[in-house]
């Protein structure tokens, strides 16, 4: 026996005769609408759970994290033991990218033209036994 | 041993394929009565609907392992603060709407055929009096404070016991029995002893 039967009140079981009949007569449509979000949860629930570093919420924070550490990696490799000034190291860096990403410099590595760096050795030789 | 069972749904399964059988089962045995109680609380059929679904997708989603006999307390808990949620926000949008221009009612939908199809009903005199029995009930439940409306409706239509309210209302039994009380008490004193 359910407890709510123990010493119910006619007013009580009637209530509750209203609420049962008011639910009985739910549309069809209302029905329907439940069925299917029934459905889709059960849906939800068995599809396979990503993991949570796949997570959506996490790639944001972990991409910026890892940038921030392979910053910090880079940096701390390219500095110097000795006293080499910061912006020293600055200007450094920014040549290297001139020439990371001067095309005639990777057009002249590509090329393999040995000749133009004996002609600019020649040059300078010359230049030396002339002065 | 027999096998424990919760309403229509055999408890003792545990595979996966079962459980979710049963989750269904659980869910289908719920869902209107649920309807009800989230419309009692939000007075608008699209929202009732809305919070039913995300009651039982959270807990498809983070309870189907627990054991089948705490679904419904765990379910009426989670959408019971669903309701509580959207009823938040509905205060909030209420009071940024009441500064901005007033709208027209043009994006009034055309009326659903489906929503039309009659269900099984009674004969027609006993209709009236459930339809006039039906609305005045609504009506003063409408305007129970929302634990009274709750903890009358959980055990009223959903048929839990108190210790069952109790987890799904999230206080304690005597709370629960204080809120039915005076529920059934402002009832009574609003429709009588209304005989049907």
């Amino acid at each position: 026996m359910s407890p709510v039967e123990e010493s119910v009140t006619d007013f009580e079981r009637n209530a509750r005769t209203v609420l049962q009949e008011s639910v009985l007569r739910i549309d069809a449509r209302t029905r329907s609408r439940l069925n299917q979000a029934r459905h889709a949860a059960l849906e939800a629930a068995l599809a396979p759970r990503s993991s949570w570093w796949r997570s959506f919420t996490l790639m944001p924070a972990a991409g910026a994290a890892a940038a921030a550490l392979l910053v910090a990696v880079t940096l701390w490799h390219r500095e110097p033991a000795g006293e080499l000034p910061v912006l020293a190291a600055q200007a450094a860096s920014v040549e290297d990218m001139d020439l990371l990403t001067d095309s005639e410099g990777l057009d002249l590595m590509e090329g393999g033209d040995g000749s133009f760096y004996e002609w600019a050795a020649a040059q300078a030789e010359n230049g030396a036994s002339d002065g | 041993m027999p096998p424990a069972v919760h309403g229509d749904v055999d408890l003792t399964d545990s595979s996966a394929q079962s459980r979710s059988r049963a989750l269904n089962q659980f869910l289908a045995s719920v869902e209107l009565r649920a309807f009800k109680i989230a419309q009692a609380g939000l007075r608008h059929e699209d929202d009732a609907l809305d919070a039913v679904q995300d009651a039982m997708l959270q807990l498809s989603r983070a309870y189907a392992d627990r054991p089948a006999e705490e679904w419904k307390p765990l379910f009426y808990r989670i959408l019971e603060n669903r309701i509580r949620d959207m009823q938040r926000r509905r205060t909030v949008r209420g009071r940024v709407i009441a500064w901005l221009p007033h709208r027209g009612e043009d994006e009034e939908d055309e009326p659903d055929p489906i929503a039309q199809a009659p269900s099984l009903e009674p004969q027609p005199v006993k209709r009236l009096e459930l339809d006039e029995a039906m609305g005045a009930l609504e009506k003063a439940l409408g305007g129970l404070p929302r634990r009274q409306q709750q903890a009358f409706l959980l055990r009223t239509l959903e048929g839990m016991d108190v210790a069952e309210t109790a987890t799904a209302m999230g206080c304690s039994q005597g709370s629960v029995k204080t809120h039915y009380f005076r529920a059934v008490q402002a009832l009574r004193a609003q429709l009588g002893e209304f005989y049907l």
